[in-house]
């Protein structure tokens, strides 16, 4: 883990700071950290405290809740220009749940204290988390009616659809069978059964790696509606 | 009826806001009333206001062809709705009254206009959402980890600790919520509840009477509750 400098460049790069003026936003780049972590390293872990809100410069992180038996629902897969773990600083709490990188991963990190004070001072910063905080409310209140209510194959479908890199053609997923299921809250057979199925019916092509949507219409079909 | 900024402070939400803050929320709020199965906003609507519930409580859920997911009950004193304001995109979920609800209620287009002029009420929404995010995440995991048994039981385990008595038999709740209602809450059938119950009773841990379920093992209903099958 190496911990260097961020730069105002870094934060006009990252779509949540769009609407920050730009003072604003050198104070902020002075007060945050840059952090790396390798594919797979464990940022933080559910339970501890926070040390403060992280923005994703580079990469894919997956915050996780863990079961006893060592099974992993993902809450939500953050990409690049997101930022998660600030949860806690508002509710002096500790983590809700754990972060992952996915890929290898630069974080730009805004310490608690520094946090606290910026908040009632920026209103730029707050409307920005405001606006993060508000389409988390909507993705995870949508993941718990799939939990609740929806087949084991529409959440996979759903996945596929939401996690797909829909600016590629034909669009594709990139995630292993065992990243699907802990984002669609089953174990990774029934994932590899419900893809053979769909790729013997052409909805979908599977490469090592990665998995290419062919008829994405047959899998909305399978969704409820948004 | 008339709100006081007095009143307003007694919000615990609204606890840390600047006496201007509060003084400028005052003239644009008013009182809603519903009754018990009344819908106040509708998923799929147009952002909403901020709802300060005074009466009654509230639950928030999300419909999925003929099954519901209940996704928080809102006791009095908590505030909700507003969820989809900041991104100005449709409300995410329903709320409904499940008692007769008295809530105080401030406009979306007030609340626009007062967050532009009150930072403070920004990090007191954040703060609002922040704690409705922290449910929903232990939510997701007791829909992904655990089953229906242990579900049911954390509900009931919850309910005790909010409105429990305490009897010469254990813990006594009152069934306020139906079993449909306890069903979409769990993320099952109500059928399922109705058999996981009578499991219960089978292994002396609860007795139910037609208004009221007796705790008799809350131990026992504790291991339940903390029990991840998957």
């Amino acid at each position: 883990m190496l911990t260097a400098q961020v730069t105002l460049e870094m934060l006009q790069r990252l779509s949540v700071f769009h609407d920050i003026p730009q003072e604003n936003l050198t104070h902020l780049a002075s007060a945050m950290v840059r952090r790396t972590y390798a594919a797979g390293e464990i940022i933080f872990i559910e339970g501890e405290p926070s040390i403060g809100v992280w923005f994703i410069a580079e990469g894919r992180v997956r915050i996780i809740k863990h079961s006893l038996s060592g099974r992993v629902q993902t809450l939500c897969l953050a990409n690049a220009g997101r930022c998660f773990g600030s949860c806690p600083l508002f509710n002096n709490d500790t983590n809700p749940a754990s972060a992952q990188a996915l890929d290898n991963v630069t974080l730009l990190v805004l310490p608690h204290h520094e946090l606290n004070n910026l908040i009632h001072t920026d209103s730029h910063l707050a409307a920005a988390l405001l606006k993060i905080y508000s389409q988390r409310f909507a993705h995870l209140a949508r993941l718990s009616e799939g939990l609740g209510t929806w087949t084991v194959a529409n959440r996979i479908n759903d996945c596929l659809i939401t996690y797909a890199d829909w600016e590629a053609v034909p669009p594709v997923v990139l995630l292993t069978h065992e990243r699907l299921a802990a984002l669609a809250g089953t174990v990774r057979e029934v994932v590899t059964r419900h893809l053979s199925q769909l790729e013997k019916k052409g909805s979908i092509r599977q490469e090592p790696g990665r998995i290419i949507l062919l008829d994405t219409d047959a899998l909305h079909g399978h969704c409820p509606p948004e | 009826m008339t709100i006081t900024i007095q009143m307003l402070a007694t919000i615990p939400a609204f606890h840390r806001l600047q006496p201007v803050t509060l003084e400028a929320l005052q003239k644009y709020v008013c009182v809603l009333s519903y009754e018990a199965g009344e819908t106040i906003y509708r998923q799929g609507d147009a952002p909403t206001g901020l709802y300060a519930l005074q009466k009654g409580r509230v639950k928030l859920y999300r419909r999925s062809g003929e099954k519901t997911q209940i996704i928080a009950i809102v006791p009095a004193q908590e505030c909700f709705g507003a969820e989809s304001l900041p991104n100005e995109t449709p409300s995410p979920c329903t709320a409904e009254a499940l008692t007769p609800v008295t809530t105080i209620y401030i406009s979306p287009e007030a609340l626009r206009q007062l967050l532009l002029e009150h930072p403070d009420l920004l990090v007191t929404l954040l703060e609002i959402v922040s704690g409705r995010l922290r449910q929903l995440a232990i939510l997701v995991h007791d829909l992904a980890f655990r089953d229906v048994g242990a579900r049911l039981a954390r509900v009931l385990l919850a309910n005790a600790e909010t409105d429990g008595e305490i009897t010469s038999e254990g813990f006594r709740i009152r069934r306020n919520l139906t079993q449909q209602e306890i069903a979409s809450l769990v993320g099952t059938a109500r059928e399922v509840v109705y058999r996981t119950y009578k499991k219960f009773e089978r292994q002396g841990v609860l007795r139910l009477t037609r208004t009221h379920i007796y705790i008799l093992d809350p131990q026992k209903l504790a291991e339940i509750a903390s029990q991840e099958t998957r």
